[in-house]
């Protein structure tokens, strides 16, 4: 380990235990640097770990503590790691007199409060050790989080700290005794799903956002509808879905309730998106002449931001179509005066419903200072753009097209990884500005046959670079450690029954070049 | 239904009436009253998976399960281990699987048994198969005395004892795991050149006046008594009748792959036959387009009766080189469901149908139907099997 990483490494555990020897155990007296890779991803934000292996029981217990250690997300979420780590075969096959290092897994809550918004506390701890060794007091794992979501996270780690032993047949924590501390860099770390190319099945929704929590992705924007096809249900304009492919590629309101759900108890948010005025031609297949009713997805939709689109909003027609032109003219409005007249009507709709906007960079581009100060400019023209809006003041969200746009096929993964949603912002404060960023699967070629193949693995280089400490991050060698890491991170989306494509194939989602391991591929 | 496993086909059934309306949001059975009596033409419609290749997740092998039982095929034959990687616990070898591609890409005995366990409730079969004396390099990465020598890994050391100890020991453990009455000793591509060339096996050969072709035959042949032995039916690629049909045992269920017209010469001589012809049959063949798949018919060139209940049924192989968990159900699906249906439904009934109209109509359905349950079937309409949409648009028409 680089001796300033060393350092820093003291320093932040230093500062934490000061903190956390208040409640919980005191860090261990020493730490040893491992050499190995750290096989978690994202890597964590401070961690120590040890030279002994620990062996889990398959029976493992979960032991729930603090204010919100017994909601129902984290036992839920308990059941669905214990599936994740142990074989189905793990429980009959354990024998009776067997002892393990690890029994009893305790999440400690501290708040009851489930409210799931961004920004929300997702740091945790973990502490893994063997009873009565010198660094320890006391033996188990446990871990600690302010909210229901941290736990989540951390169970999420835990779960990839935990291996199967091929020899031994028992699940084990290696390079024990482990000491995390971790959180997110970045709030805001998305990924853009468009069902309006291709409709996407719930199921595959669901499997996504199953994928997503794997690296700790916690925002699905959802791009529902653009001009192909219009699939979700509004009540209030039933004739909207008349947009859809077909009767049955549709989303009743109940299925986007049941995503939103779904989504929360993973901690993740789900931020719709009316992409208005262009990307519309679908809802003129329902209503000729027509506004969005957007009261209705407020109560389907509780994150705090809503996307209203505003890109690629090619204007021309409006000029052709006589009412319009006649419209236009009595304001004494050009096209463009126009474009900015939707999108700040479409933001104060939003913003009316307790929404805080997001809009796609044209909008910035072409009128940004009208727009509403509360917006958030969702970037992804090309680079060196939120440095603008955080100058003047707006929140950004970086997806630059050269480099987190999944669809663009020909981008490698070292070039997903290494984007820099801070590059070019030195003002800490603006720093501040920027929530974070989003990988976008447009949807043109991806449906449910190949959806997964081409989000992932590229998805996860982003989740690290939104998730981890840049100098961590940046300390590594991409070729070598990186790498190594991102292949067992791929196999590992395998073993979960993700289809992640090869690391290593220089256009993404093609199938591997011939027979081989998923951890050289 | 008569057992179980019939009901478990009637759920399937039931469940593709069951449609849910997006207006009244019920779900609902159109057309009814139903009254449908069912039954397959044939007992034994198989998928191959390989996972020598490419080590395919026990996750992943579930959810190929269970897209099988969506459309009733009902034999899952697990190419286990080839020239690649050996990832199967052996427990009276522990060595072998050492030839795995890592410590991870392996089946532990527990993880065979569940995934046997998993297919019985949706009444599949599984197939196991060990493929010898060919296609056997990676044994030698635990035992390298299985390789007549270090330059010639393959085939098997046909001379020595020690491997048809192995074989033996491979296949015991194999009995307490696969309960089915057929497994598959594999017996294809057998490149019995290095024989010649390694001096200890070359001896073996001449004190017993044998040709290469004569020791291929012995190998099989006495992989076969192992496995017959221990209360198996074993089933033999093509090769083995092609090169020595009347020596095999009389119970050999022979397996086409190499072209057509096989299975006709096959029962001819009163041995069973299973149906894969690489030209229709292989998804691993990406340019073979589904009608191709759907109109390829086990019962070809047989017209006698008794001929014709000597074949077992027929099995689409998901070869493995460039399968993997990435892409493999993409490969699968929907071609694999065309043969189902040719392998499920009356002969006279898909005869029929208009292949570009009706066939399409529901096969397409059928691929939406999927996609819906999770499975990532690929668009019906492409040329190439397993490319991506060509663009936006429905799952019905693409």
């Amino acid at each position: 380990m680089p001796p300033k990483l060393l350092t820093h490494l003291i320093l932040a555990l230093v500062a934490v235990s000061g903190a956390a020897a208040a409640r919980r155990h005191p860090a261990p007296a020493n730490f040893t640097a491992s050499g190995n890779p750290v096989y978690i991803w994202p890597l964590p934000k401070n961690f120590t770990s040890g030279t002994q292996t620990l062996a889990v029981d398959p029976d493992l217990a979960l032991d729930p503590q603090g204010a919100g250690g017994g909601a129902a997300a984290v036992a839920e979420a308990f059941e669905r790691y214990r599936h994740l780590i142990f074989s189905p075969w793990a429980h009959a096959a354990r024998p009776a007199s067997a002892g393990y290092d690890v029994a009893r897994l305790t999440v400690v809550v501290a708040s009851a409060d489930e409210t799931l918004e961004l920004g929300v506390d997702e740091s945790y701890t973990i502490y893994i050790a063997a009873a009565g060794g010198a660094n320890s007091i006391v033996g188990g794992a446990t871990i600690e989080a302010n909210t229901i979501y941290g736990a989540i996270r951390g169970l999420e780690t835990f779960s990839q700290l935990c291996v199967f032993n091929y020899d031994t047949k028992n699940v084990e924590v290696r390079y024990a005794p482990w000491y995390i501390q971790d959180e997110p860099r970045f709030a805001f770390r998305g990924l853009m799903l468009d069902t309006s190319r291709h409709y996407l099945p719930v199921d595959v929704i669901k499997q996504v956002i199953d994928s997503m929590s794997f690296s700790k992705l916690n925002v699905l924007h959802w791009h529902i509808i653009d001009e192909q096809s219009f699939p979700l249900e509004i009540p209030s304009y039933p004739n909207l879905w008349k947009g859809s492919y077909s009767k049955s590629e549709r989303y009743t309101v109940e299925d986007a309730r049941y995503i939103v759900s779904y989504a929360k108890k993973r901690g993740i948010h789900v931020m719709a998106e009316i992409d208005v005025p262009g990307h519309a031609e679908s809802w003129g297949n329902g209503y000729p002449k027509l506004w969005p009713s957007l009261s209705y997805m407020r109560k389907i939709f509780p994150f705090g931001l809503f996307h209203l689109g505003g890109d690629e909003v090619y204007t021309g027609c409006w000029n052709l179509t006589p009412h319009v032109k006649q419209w236009l003219d009595e304001r004494n409005m050009t096209t463009k005066d126009a474009y900015k007249y939707f999108v700040l009507k479409a933001q104060e709709i939003a913003i009316d419903l307790n929404w805080i906007p997001v809009n796609w960079e044209e909008t910035f581009n072409s009128f940004g200072g009208s727009l509403n100060p509360r917006t958030v400019v969702h970037n992804w023209l090309g680079p060196g753009v939120c440095p603008k809006v955080v100058a003047k003041g707006l929140r950004c969200i970086m997806s630059n097209q050269g480099v987190w746009y999944l669809d663009h096929l020909d981008v490698p993964w070292e070039q997903v990884y290494t984007a820099e949603p801070l590059a070019g912002i030195d003002d800490t404060a603006q720093q501040k500005l920027v929530l974070g960023g989003e990988v976008c699967m447009w949807g043109e070629t991806a449906d449910t046959s190949d959806v997964q193949q081409t989000i992932w693995p590229r998805a996860a280089a982003a989740a690290e670079r939104m998730w981890s400490q840049l100098e961590a991050i940046s300390a590594q060698d991409l070729e070598t450690t990186v790498l190594a890491r991102l292949h067992y991170f791929r196999c590992l989306l395998n073993h979960r029954g993700i289809a992640a494509a090869p690391v290593t194939n220089f256009y993404a989602r093609r199938p591997p070049i011939g027979p081989g391991s998923c951890f050289v591929q | 239904a008569n057992t179980i496993y019939g009901a478990i086909r009637g759920l399937e059934t039931f469940s593709q009436l069951c449609v849910f309306n997006y207006d009244t949001k019920n779900v609902e059975v159109r057309y009814a009253p139903w009254y449908i009596q069912d039954e397959p033409r044939f007992a034994f419609r198989g998928l191959m998976l390989d996972t020598s290749r490419h080590y395919l997740p026990v996750d992943v092998i579930k959810q190929v399960i269970d897209s099988m039982s969506f459309s009733k095929l009902n034999v899952l034959h697990w190419h286990i281990i080839d020239e690649q990687s050996f990832p199967l616990e052996i427990p009276s070898y522990p060595n072998l699987w050492k030839g795995s591609y890592s410590k991870s890409e392996r089946y532990t005995v527990e993880d065979a048994r569940y995934i046997v366990s998993y297919a019985k409730k949706r009444g599949i079969h599984v197939m196991a198969e060990i493929d010898v004396p060919g296609h056997a390099e990676s044994w030698g990465n635990g035992y390298p005395k299985l390789w007549p020598s270090l330059s010639c890994t393959e085939p098997l050391d046909v001379s020595s004892n020690f491997t048809f100890e192995v074989i033996t020991g491979i296949l015991s453990d194999m009995r307490k795991i696969f309960p089915f009455g057929l497994f598959h000793l594999g017996g294809d591509e057998v490149y019995t050149g290095c024989w010649n060339l390694t001096p200890h096996v070359k001896q073996w050969l001449d004190e017993r006046n044998m040709t290469t072709k004569d020791a291929y035959k012995y190998f099989v042949l006495k992989a076969q008594e192992i496995a017959i032995d221990l209360n198996w039916i074993p089933v033999n690629w093509e090769e083995t009748f092609n090169s020595f049909g009347g020596s095999l045992n009389p119970r050999t269920v022979v397996h086409n792959w190499l072209g057509p017209g096989v299975c006709p010469k096959v029962v001819a001589k009163g041995l069973r036959c299973i149906m894969s012809n690489q030209g229709v049959w292989y998804l691993d063949h990406l340019d073979v387009p589904w009608e191709q798949v759907y109109t390829a018919e086990p019962l070809a060139g047989i017209d006698d009766t008794a001929q014709q209940k000597l074949v077992l049924g027929g099995e689409v192989c998901m070869w493995g080189e460039t399968a993997d968990t990435s892409d493999v159900q993409q490969t699968i699906w929907p071609r694999a469901a065309a043969a189902a249906e040719r392998m499920w439904s009356q002969l006279e009934a898909i005869s029929a149908q208009d292949l570009e109209t009706t066939v399409l109509a529901r096969l397409h359905y059928f691929r939406c139907l999927l996609n819906h349950r999770g499975i990532a079937a690929a668009p019906v309409t492409n040329f190439y099997a397993r490319r991506p949409p060509i663009g936006p648009g429905s799952c019905f028409v693409q």
